[in-house]
């Protein structure tokens, strides 16, 4: 329609006849994804690729790190071995699970009923409802994570404060919600409550981010969906049920890959609420965290490699099963 | 049945109204403790109303960490720098992902995002070796630089250049002779602004929250960002909760005036790219 | 009173000013450090400097875990080493096992020379297993049994009968129970940390012996679990840990009546725990005359630092400086490992706090008697992996024999590398 003003435009601005233009375009489209793309691969081959291959290597040695990096030693997959024997690895994978199910499950159950309630009944105040919601995401972990070892605290934090009141509620002399709610302060440090007051926190902080991903999918469903399904006759209910969240499932396995994800990486939250140690009996110590006091406490940077290794393999099983379990009958 | 799913919907509403104070209790407690003394925090009950101790919590603040405004400013400059390089550079990648063919563009695609999948620290040790090798230690670059393409971002771009952008159009563009930079800033830069708000607020809160990478690169009180500040306080005998408290709310604070002004940015942006697709 | 002190301080040292007059090159050494040890350096650099013009000290501290592990890392990478590392002494097993600090008892440090005048059990905690001085002791914490005498007296319970033995401790926390409601202790687990460090031979160590043995399936490790069992319970613990929240509350508040701990509590006490309270809290010896040091702060020079002799001459200053060390006890009662400093008539002093009692003298004569306990690079490891063999003998009623058992099967696991 307009090659010849695009010509000129194009000789205009790069003084160059159209032909030659025009072969410099052909090429230059070839090259130009690679030259887009090329920051991503500079960066994390330095900072990313380099180290990683470090640690692998790393993680078949043994490495007395205080004596230098000569101190190296080969011992093939024995840190493996150590590692996925030792009992401290498995209580911490046993803890991780927990809290990520005891954390992950609600976090998803609330935030696609809420996404469709936001969805469906807001209007004028939907914007903070959903701020409402998103803002713990955006907090900064370690500060917030502050605030709640008071708010958790057994003797003067506001939680048990609030439970406490709530079991003692009584209607004729009887403690109606007692058996919902502890008549007596809570040491959520005691190693039976410690992954459920780390889990709480990593609830509050993921369940707004969670439904504002489940609404971003629910406006995508038209709208001649529910018009056809409303003529049909269905509910509200009948209209969540058939329509709506099958057409969630893409999101869905969006998010619960991220929510695995983040949650076998989870390291910041236990680490700030149990000081550093995991808590009493090892309770909040995640798989991360074994990690990183494997380096640390224990100076065993090979073992804790390997550790990093598993974990990894572990996330990428994972991932790869929810994969299959949910994303894979959507697959265009 | 209406009157039925009209009760519910009381209901719901109930619920809802109940999360949403669930939801903003820690951040009202975070402001009531930064008024009040260690011992009225540690009282029962604890108090539920602001106090008259808030310049002394601040004093003690000082006290603790006497770079406290450096590292504000720190975390500034480090979140500011990364997120506007983030945004170059994702959102780059992503329309090459999303609007060119290319060899192995899918084998590529696959490779950066099998690198979410990797624990942040798999490569902290070696990660401060070459940070040492190069002098970036204590330097911001340290923090700036390994941080500023993320592949979560160019997932997002991608997922919202191919959504939002008609291929029509660059194909347009290019027959009108256009070079491929061109096109990006002329064309896609325009039409993307929204994913920009979107990746950009969320880069700046991770660059601001990040707390394992500055664990590693800086050692130096001065040079520490506000997580590690934070952090510094819960090290001594004596946690000074008044002051960890104004502390977490000055952290906190640009996050939330930041949400409030741009939160209908960043939901709209999440969603507005997948209707328009 | 800080100025008066710097003064004193200042000139007494002003004759070694002249000596070291007008040095052409300042060379500034790097002091890594943690809160609140990093204190007493901040307030000796000033002093340092004007003796030694020639070097500079920059003072670089994060809290006390990710000091140490930050400097776990400097070692492991050879990177952002300091020039003068404070060790705390939790990590002292570790880090002056791991082969990447200098020698400081032989040429050109020669710290041999100052063994005479430093509390001998901190000697044995800085040195790693051939005997080589890796750390220099600054301040050493000497176990000490503080409790609220007002609560005692109520109870009816004698500071005699309180650490006659611990059979009669814990009678001793039932009595206070009773009568008054309050906790003899924060937490059971308390005696078993004394108990394993009480009374050990010279040259033994807490988890292991000196040939790498490991000791956690003896008699003293039965006894300790069976007295914090027995004293869980009788319910005389309020079951909370050191610097919690409910721990300095409890103190606060006399609802926890007694505390082991080194005798460096007893000026955080006053200072910002139960300030209050003066007179009320006495000071005494561990129950069944036990003896055991609790913490401590070193200072060491990595291999691989930039600014060696400098970095001695610092850690000199700190360590074997009389006035220094007083400083050092004055700003954060950091409790000086030089007998010089000890034999201060400062010492003498009766503590109003501590209802006149002369307790820094009995502290003193307490540390002199501390064994020199050799410790192992796997102490870290082989504590937490008791602490959870306790925690399920007292809260799961585990059987001791079968925890300690499967404790030592643990421990041998994990320091599988020699």
């Amino acid at each position: 329609m307009n090659t010849t003003t695009s010509h000129k435009v194009s000789s205009t601005l790069h003084k160059v006849p159209p032909k030659k233009g025009s072969l410099w375009l052909r090429k230059g489209n070839k090259i130009a994804p690679y030259f887009f793309i090329s920051p991503f691969f500079i960066i994390f081959g330095v900072f990313g690729l380099f180290p990683l291959l470090f640690s692998l290597y790393l993680s078949f040695h043994y490495w007395e790190p205080a004596a230098g990096l000569s101190a190296m030693e080969w011992v093939g997959l024995e840190n493996y071995v150590f590692a996925l024997q030792d009992e401290w690895f498995q209580k911490s994978i046993y803890n991780t699970v927990v809290i990520a199910l005891k954390s992950g499950i609600p976090q998803h159950v609330v935030a696609i009923p809420l996404a469709f309630f936001i969805h469906t009944s807001f209007t004028r105040w939907r914007n903070t409802v959903i701020g409402v919601y998103f803002v713990p995401y955006i907090t900064s972990t370690v500060a917030i994570s502050l605030v709640f070892t008071t708010l958790f605290s057994r003797d003067f934090g506001m939680v048990n404060q609030v439970l406490t009141s709530l079991g003692n509620f009584t209607v004729a002399d009887i403690h109606v919600l007692s058996w919902i709610f502890p008549v007596n302060n809570v040491d959520w440090a005691r190693p039976e409550y410690t992954k459920d007051m780390i889990s709480f926190v990593v609830f509050w902080r993921y369940v707004g981010w969670n439904t504002v991903l489940y609404l971003s999918a629910l406006q995508t469903i038209p709208k001649d969906l529910y018009e056809a399904a409303i003529i049909d006759g269905a509910n509200r209910y009948q209209q969540f049920w058939y329509v709506t969240l099958p057409l969630l499932k893409p999101m869905a396995f969006f998010a619960v890959t991220l929510t695995i994800i983040g949650n076998l990486q989870l390291f910041e939250e236990p680490f700030i609420i149990t000081g550093g140690t995991g808590g009493i009996d090892q309770a909040g110590k995640t798989a991360a965290m074994h990690m990183y006091l494997t380096a640390f406490v224990e100076s065993d940077f090979g073992t804790a490699s390997a550790i990093s290794w598993i974990l990894f393999m572990m996330i990428a099983g994972l991932t790869w099963m929810n994969h299959k379990l949910l994303g894979g009958s959507n697959e265009e | 049945m209406s009157n039925l799913i009209k009760k519910d919907k009381v209901i719901a509403y109930v619920v809802v109204s109940l999360g949403a104070v669930i939801m903003l209790a820690p951040f009202y407690f975070m402001f009531v403790f930064a008024s009040h003394s260690n011992s009225g925090i540690l009282s029962v009950p604890p108090p539920i109303f602001f106090g008259d101790y808030i310049v002394e919590n601040f004093n003690t603040l000082i006290d603790f960490l006497p770079y406290f405004w450096h590292n504000i400013g720190l975390s500034l400059f480090v979140a500011v720098v990364t997120t506007i390089l983030n945004l170059l550079f994702c959102s780059l990648a992503g329309y090459a992902f999303a609007m060119f063919d290319f060899k192995f563009k899918n084998f590529l695609f696959v490779g950066i995002m099998a690198t979410m999948l990797l624990p942040p620290f798999l490569g902290m040790i070696p990660t401060a070796m070459i940070m040492s090798q190069i002098g970036w230690m204590n330097d911001p670059k340290a923090l700036i630089i390994p941080a500023a393409c993320g592949a979560m971002g160019i997932f997002m771009m991608r997922q919202f250049i191919a959504s939002a952008i008609p291929k029509e159009l660059v194909e347009a563009a290019r027959m009108d002779g256009c070079r491929e930079f061109k096109i990006y800033y002329r064309v896609v830069i325009p039409l993307i602004t929204p994913a920009f708000g979107t990746l950009g607020l969320i880069t700046f809160i991770g660059s601001w929250n990040n707390f394992m990478g500055p664990l590693v690169v800086m050692n130096d009180m001065k040079m520490f960002t506000i997580p590690l500040a934070l952090r510094a306080l819960q090290g001594t005998g004596q946690i000074p909760w008044g002051a960890v408290a104004i502390g977490a709310a000055i952290a906190v604070l640009p996050l939330l005036f930041l949400f409030v002004i741009a939160s209908r940015r960043l939901i709209d942006g999440l969603t507005a790219g997948a209707v328009k697709g | 009173m800080i100025t008066f002190k710097k003064t004193v301080v200042f000139s007494t040292l002003c004759a070694a000013l002249i000596s070291n007059a007008a040095n052409a090159e300042q060379v500034e050494i790097t002091v890594a450090s943690f809160p609140n040890f990093n204190q007493v350096a901040e307030a000796a650099v000033p002093l340092f400097e004007k003796i030694h013009p020639e070097i500079k000290v920059k003072i670089v501290s994060t809290a006390y875990m990710d000091h140490h592990n930050a400097m776990t890392t400097a070692l492991a990478t050879g990177a952002n080493l300091p020039d003068v590392m404070s060790i705390e002494a939790n990590y002292i097993g570790r880090l002056a096992q791991s082969g990447g600090l200098e020698p400081l008892n032989v040429a050109p440090y020669n710290a041999n020379e100052f063994y005479q005048k430093i509390t001998p059990f901190t000697l044995a905690q800085g040195s790693d297993s051939d005997g080589n001085l890796r750390a220099m002791p600054a301040d050493i914490g000497p176990g000490s049994l503080f409790y609220r005498k007002d609560i005692l007296d109520k109870s009816g319970v004698t500071q005699e009968e309180l650490i006659k033995n611990w059979d009669s401790f814990i009678d001793a926390g039932i009595k206070v129970k009773e009568k008054t409601g309050d906790y003899l202790l924060a937490n059971a687990v308390d005696i078993k940390d004394i108990y394993i460090r009480a009374n050990l031979k010279d040259g033994e160590g807490v988890y292991f012996d000196k040939d790498h043995n490991i000791l956690v399936n003896s008699p003293r490790f039965k006894e300790a679990f069976r007295l914090s069992k027995k004293a869980r319970m009788a319910g005389i613990d309020a079951k909370v840990s050191p610097w919690t929240n409910e721990w300095t509350e409890g103190l606060k508040r006399g609802t926890i009546s007694v505390q082991m701990m080194g005798a460096w509590l007893g000026g955080h006490l006053q200072d910002w725990i139960a300030p209050d309270a003066t007179g009320l809290w006495r000071s005494t010896q561990l129950p069944n005359g036990a003896l055991a040091s609790w913490g401590g702060s070193f200072y060491a020079i990595p291999v691989k630092a930039k600014h060696k002799p400098e970095a001695w001459e610092f850690i000199k200053f700190m360590s074997t400086t009389k006035e220094i060390q007083l400083l050092g006890m004055k700003e954060i009662n950091a409790f000086p490992a030089l007998i010089e400093a000890q034999d201060d008539p400062f010492f003498e002093e009766k503590l109003p706090y501590l209802g006149n009692q002369q307790a820094r003298l009995a502290w003193k004569e307490t540390a002199m008697k501390i064994p020199s306990v050799s410790m192992d690079r796997y102490d870290e490891v082989a504590r937490q992996i008791v602490s959870d063999a306790l925690e399920k003998v007292l809260e799961h009623d585990a059987d001791i024999d079968t925890v300690l058992a499967d404790a030592v099967k643990q421990i041998k696991r994990k320091a599988r590398r020699r």
